[in-house]
């Protein structure tokens, strides 16, 4: 893991289209982080995206085509 | 721009590969985590902003 | 034309002569950019079958206004991705859940999937609101429901 200091306005910069600048700090408690990336790439809090991960590889546990199909013929 | 708010030990996701922690917040300064992949660059921006500059006097 | 019928529309004709394709792949599948839609025109149901990647296969069905109100708002950057161009064209999926539970197929509601028609493009959207359901009981597990019968 890279370790950087940071304080309002101070940015980083990540590869060549990736840019975080820090736009506020509530002292002692949490920043505000501004991210510039292409539309392309995702964003998102790391809580969510893991919850959002794990469901789907949930969702695709199981052989979908083959419950789809056994579903249709019990209907 | 997108804007995140995260506090000390919170991390944001960026792209499926990287991550950005906020490590510690003291008074207004924070320290930064960031995980990327050994290929990918990372460099505060004032030493990009610097380099640049440098390339455009010399050239 | 209700956006049900606006997505089987879009579903058939991609059946018909293309693939859609995801630029972000899907939440915890990034590589697995490119879909074919399987077994549609049974139902409410298809399978969005990964070409590269196998088990990278999501069973969606169309978001239903009745059931669920009005389908999300896009981000500025998730209309970008989509080369929407005001996002008005877009039409909405639920991811849905077989397995994990015995008695509910559920959908994802926190995360539903954006595609575009026109361009065939597809990003899954994960929406900000803390209180979308990620387990919303859909329907029955079918066997369950004619058991029942």
């Amino acid at each position: 893991m890279i370790v950087l200091r940071r304080t309002v306005g101070q940015a980083i910069c990540i590869g060549d289209d990736i840019r975080i600048v820090v736009t506020k700090v509530e002292p002692n408690t949490r920043a505000h982080l501004g991210i510039e990336a292409p539309t392309s790439i995702p964003v998102h809090r790391l809580e969510i995206y893991e919850k959002i991960q794990q469901e789907n590889c949930a969702a695709t546990e199981g052989d979908t085509l083959a419950w789809l199909q056994g579903a249709v013929n019990d209907a | 721009m997108l804007i995140l708010t995260r506090g000390a030990g919170e991390t944001i996701t960026i792209g499926h590969n990287m991550r950005v922690t906020i490590l510690s917040v003291k008074g207004s300064q924070i320290r930064i985590g960031i995980e990327v992949p050994n290929d990918v660059r990372v460099l505060r921006e004032e030493i990009v902003d610097s380099k640049v500059k440098q390339a455009t006097e010399e050239a | 034309m209700t956006h049900k019928e606006q997505a089987w529309k879009a579903i058939v004709e991609v059946e018909q002569t293309n693939t859609f394709h995801f630029p972000q792949g899907m939440v915890g599948f990034p590589d697995a950019d490119n879909y074919v839609v399987l077994n549609s025109g049974h139902g409410d149901i298809v399978c969005l079958q990964s070409t590269n990647r196998v088990e990278a296969a999501f069973l969606v069905t169309p978001w239903d206004e009745k059931r669920l109100g009005k389908h999300p708002e896009l981000t500025s950057e998730q209309i970008a991705c989509l080369q929407s161009p005001d996002g008005d064209n877009i039409i909405w999926f639920l991811v849905l859940n077989p397995f994990s539970d015995p008695k509910w197929v559920s959908a994802n509601l926190r995360a539903p999937v954006a595609i575009n028609p026109d361009t065939f493009l597809g990003i899954q959207c994960i929406q900000a609101n803390p209180e979308l359901d990620l387990h919303f009981h859909w329907m029955p597990q079918p066997g369950l429901s004619q058991q029942a019968a």
